[in-house]
């Protein structure tokens, strides 16, 4: 076990480290000089100089790199080419509105879908089972943004129940969970028709298994077989899914950052490929990435938890 | 004697798409107290039905259409859910088929002994903790303090049905049903579980019913024994009564087709002809009539007379009872009843010169873990030797059986004749050719002569294919072309007694005799020389086994194959090899004339395998087990004889020094420093 976690973490930063080579070489191939596309084509001379100086571009590339991954190592990520703040600074103010939305979102759809797929593959074609199937589809093939929209116009417009825009005022926890329902809503909503037709799939497939019919013949109450016995090797697949699922969410949240004007790291993102500045994206794409590969590995780990089978042949 | 289990009347429907199978049809026996019961019969017979009836487990399209199953004097069909509940692992209890796949696999036996004690609150933690250890103990799982805090796939096989045991008599249980206890297990292992369900019933006294196609189990066993045909009890009586005195025709034809019973060695064994009847259509007259060897014409009209000897002691047949009662039925038991297929074979051509398969030495070892991670924990040989020192031939038109426990490497061994598998080192030549390690565009041609008959006959037909494009392959992978494929299809299903419809159907529609028959066809298909057949006969009911056991004879006398075939199926084997070689650990312990090894084994494990077999004797019981232990991992090889931790006649030189191969007269090698003498 601690052999594989060691293995698993090394592949992991190997994994990041594949991913700042990406994104550094997707900077390089960009036609014209960095400095000239950063700083804009009525940039002076000087200016530029100076800031090819400063952000070593007088350098090899190769050096630029060892460079860039030398002070990301250090936290450092570059400065804003605008304002010069740090972006390490500028992600972590961020971090914490796309974390909670993130969480949240997969959250709620976890509390309900799992459930809901339980539901149906206890009682398989059943009413039950059918209202589950058209909800799971509905959910997953109606467009989040579209989704975001009509809330806005039903819940803040309409009905003025919740606010529109931002993530709430600062240190104050109550409007910032206010703030967060609609865009926690748009980003979970297609995640529980999806995780309830995974679980179905799999609890039914489980359930027609032999040591469920033994949990049965020694007597065990329903739901212990079907929550105890049956959920428990069932959700192992699930999980996968979920910690794949964060990295799909991250990425997805930049819709609902935008619209719902969420000062988050999509957002961020967004904002700075639209004003060329590029080591904001640099660095945003490189902490979701990390963000990413950490939430797959806490997965594997867990289902390593979960099931002896997995942890032995570890 | 008093009666705790009363099944009366009972039928029970499937609701299929193709109408309703009539899978049980007006069921009664009775279950005495204190008394093993075995019920006995061919797939398709439903007697697991029955047992899932009892627990109130029946799939959902299942439907009681009457009857009823009293216990105590409950009707469990029209009890409550919660009721039957409350019976359900606390009254009556069940040890499963296959422990591999009835245990969950996520949670330690300490849990799952703790959730079936679930109903008992006034015990605490640590005691119900105590009671499964003492359980475990009781079952004879070694260390049980530390091992119920172990993973189901922790546990070998024989262990897994130990604690399954185990889980069953936790709560101390009126009723255990048995599901084929011993289906999946080894030979030695089965053995060691019969005389564990004996100890247990005499220590606890309870009531056993044991479900079983397997005579051998039920002879040693049970006490009382219901035989069951196509869904309906065609007879039922005491062990011995069953055994030596069968009434019912198709009792009779059961008992004599089991090869385990077939005194005489014999190329052709016994069949009853004809398949089960399709439970859809409704029964006119007996149910066994299209196949019995007796049937008078009234016999497909008229439902056969209950004769009765004593209370649940009673076969169904016309020739008992009633105006075609015939006085001279049963026969004693020295004539046979049933055919054994069509004319003698032609004598056997002298198994004699060059040898078509020879290997020497072959080694085969296989990785446990990657270069790096032994490198860290200094392991220096990460490796395991499969197959060891194996010196093996096969001459033409010769039948050699590789016979061995799960793990004893005789399928690794046949997959590196096949060169589906690296050796390490040794020869191996076909036809003088060195083959070993040759490259697969070399060896492709070879393929023609060499064919592998694989062991699950259903999974190893690709299910999306017709029965003619499988047996015809073989052909288009070889790139022969020039031969009509719908003649070569008839042909070759005609070779191996397929009607010709059966060419359209695909494997889901076939039977397991049937889908036996195509493999054999695809296996036939290039006219080999050799055929290398994994189990020919798993999962085959004993009526079917030796359809095609019959046919790969008449096959082999017609083209003069040479089989090798991997099993561990004794009394099979007896019938059909003309040398064996037995396999330990990936060793040939033994080798020799099929018939010397069984009269005079020299070798223990040898002994041990004959002897661990169950005979279909009532009067044979065996009073003590063999051999008892399991076989070891190959990671822990012993050092010395790899058979010293198990030899019941181990010597200290044993555990140090391993025995190399030696010559025996007569053409036999073992390789035992003591070999037994038998005088």
């Amino acid at each position: 076990m601690t052999a594989y976690l060691f293995k698993r973490l090394g592949l992991s930063m190997a994994v990041v480290l594949a991913v700042v080579v990406v994104l550094f070489s997707l900077l390089h191939m960009i036609p014209g000089d960095p400095a000239t596309i950063a700083l804009g084509p009525r940039a002076t001379p000087e200016a530029i100089a100076r800031y090819a100086a400063k952000m070593h571009l007088d350098q090899p590339v190769w050096k630029q790199l060892v460079i860039y991954v030398g002070n990301a190592v250090t936290g450092d990520l570059g400065v804003d080419v605008f304002s010069e703040r740090p972006v390490t600074t500028m992600i972590l103010e961020r971090l914490g509105f796309s974390m909670s939305l993130v969480f949240a979102g997969m959250g709620w759809a976890a509390v309900l879908g799992i459930p809901l797929g339980c539901l149906a593959a206890v009682k398989p074609n059943t009413w039950l089972d059918w209202i589950t199937g058209v909800i799971s589809v509905a959910t997953i093939a109606v467009p989040s943004f579209l989704v975001s929209i009509w809330a806005l116009l039903i819940f803040a417009v309409g009905l003025r129940w919740l606010p529109a825009i931002g993530a709430g005022e600062p240190g104050d926890l109550g409007d910032q969970f206010l703030h967060l329902i609609m865009p926690a809503f748009a980003v979970g909503l297609g995640w529980v028709g999806y995780l309830a037709r995974m679980v179905r799939a799999s609890m039914l497939e489980v359930m027609g298994e032999p040591y469920i019919r033994s949990a049965r013949a020694f007597g065990l109450k329903p739901n212990k077989v079907i929550f105890g016995y049956a959920l428990r090797v069932a959700i192992l697949p699930t999980i996968t899914l979920i910690g794949m699922g964060f990295g799909g969410l991250i990425s997805a949240t930049v819709f609902a950052e935008i619209i719902f004007a969420r000062p988050g790291i999509g957002k961020l993102i967004f904002d700075s490929v639209m004003a060329r500045n590029f080591p904001v994206v640099q660095g945003a794409v490189l902490v979701a990435t990390a963000l990413y590969i950490l939430v797959v590995l806490i997965s594997d780990i867990l289902i390593a938890m979960l099931d002896p089978r997995v942890r032995d042949s570890l | 004697m008093d009666t705790l289990l009363d099944i009366r009347n009972l039928s029970l429907d499937f609701r299929t798409t193709r109408g309703r199978v009539k899978a049980l049809r007006d069921i009664s026996f009775p279950v005495r107290k204190g008394r093993i019961i075995g019920i006995v019969g061919e797939s398709g017979s439903g007697k697991s039905t029955i047992l899932w009836s009892i627990m109130g487990l029946l799939a959902g399209n299942a439907e009681v259409t009457g009857g009823e199953i009293l216990f105590e004097d409950r009707n469990m069909l029209t009890l409550s859910e919660s009721s039957r509940r409350a019976a359900r692992g606390e009254e009556i209890s069940v040890v499963f088929q296959d422990p591999m796949t009835s245990q969950i696999p996520v949670l330690t036996y300490a849990r799952q002994m703790f959730d079936i004690l679930y109903r008992r609150p006034n015990l605490s933690r640590a005691q119900k903790r105590e009671a499964a250890i003492d359980m475990m103990r009781r079952v004879g799982i070694p260390d049980p303090e530390a091992r119920v805090d172990q993973y189901p796939h922790q546990f070998s096989g024989g262990m897994r049905q130990r604690a399954g045991i185990a889980m069953a008599l936790l709560t101390g249980p009126k009723l255990l049903l048995a599901d084929e206890p011993t289906t999946a297990l080894d030979v030695t292992m089965e053995a060691q579980i019969i005389h564990l369900l004996q100890g247990l019933q005499s220590e606890f006294g309870a009531t056993i019913v044991v479900v079983s196609h397997n005579l051998g189990l039920i002879a040693e066993l049970c006490d009382d024994v219901v035989v069951m045909y196509a869904g309906e009890v065609i007879e039922a009586g005491e062990v011995h009564d069953i055994f030596h005195h069968a009434r019912h025709p198709y009792t009779r034809a059961l008992l004599e087709c089991d090869p385990a019973r077939v005194e005489k060695v014999t190329r052709r064994l016994p069949v009853i002809p004809g398949d089960i009847p399709d439970l859809t259509r409704p029964r006119k007259g007996c149910i066994y009539s299209p196949r019995c060897q007796r049937a008078m014409p009234t016999c497909h009209d008229v439902d056969p007379p209950t004769a009765a000897t004593a209370p649940g002691q009673f076969a169904r047949c016309h020739l008992l009872e009633g105006p075609h009662a015939d006085p001279t039925w049963p026969p004693p038991a020295s004539v046979l009843t049933v055919g054994r297929g069509t004319e003698d074979l032609p004598p056997r051509p002298d198994p004699a010169g060059t040898p078509l398969l020879d290997v020497r030495d072959l080694n085969v070892r296989f990785r446990t873990m990657g270069p790096i991670r032994a490198r860290l924990r200094g392991i220096d040989d990460p490796f395991v030797d499969a197959v060891l020192d194996v010196s093996l031939s096969v001459r033409p038109g010769e039948t050699v059986g590789l016979v061995g426990e799960s793990g004893s490497g005789k399928t690794t061994l046949g997959r590196t004749i096949l060169n589906l598998l690296r050796s390490e080192a040794g020869t191996a030549t076909f036809e003088g050719q060195d083959i070993r390690n040759m490259p697969e565009s070399r060896f492709k041609p070879l393929r023609r002569d060499m064919a592998m008959m694989f062991q699950d006959p259903v999974g190893s037909l690709s299910p999306r294919k017709s029965v003619r494009a499988l047996i015809t392959e073989p052909l288009l992978i070889h790139g022969i072309t020039g031969r009509d494929l719908d003649v070569e299809a008839e042909r070759l299903a005609d070779m191996v007694r397929l009607p010709k419809p059966f060419l359209t159907r695909y494997p889901h529609e076939l039977s397991g005799g049937q889908a036996r028959r195509v493999g054999v066809a695809r296996a036939l298909a290039l006219n080999p020389k050799l055929i290398i057949a994994d189990e020919p006969t798993a999962g085959l009911d004993v009526s079917v086994q030796g359809e095609i056991l019959n046919l790969m004879a008449e096959l082999q006398a017609e083209h003069g194959l040479s089989y090798l075939i991997i099993t561990h199926n004794l009394p099979v084997i007896r019938h059909i090899a003309d040398r064996l070689a037995i396999m330990y650990l990936g060793r040939i312990v033994e080798q020799g004339p099929t018939g010397a090894i069984f009269a005079n084994p020299l070798h223990p494990y040898t002994q041990a395998l004959v002897e661990g077999v169950p005979k279909p004797d009532p009067d044979r019981r065996r009073k003590h087990v063999s051999i008892s232990g399991e076989v070891p991992s190959l990671l822990r090889r012993p050092p010395g004889c790899d058979f010293a931790t198990r030899c019941p006649y181990v010597q200290d030189r044993c555990r140090v020094e391993k025995p190399p191969h030696f010559d025996a007269p007569a053409g036999r090698q073992h390789a035992c420093l003591f070999p037994l003498t038998h005088n």
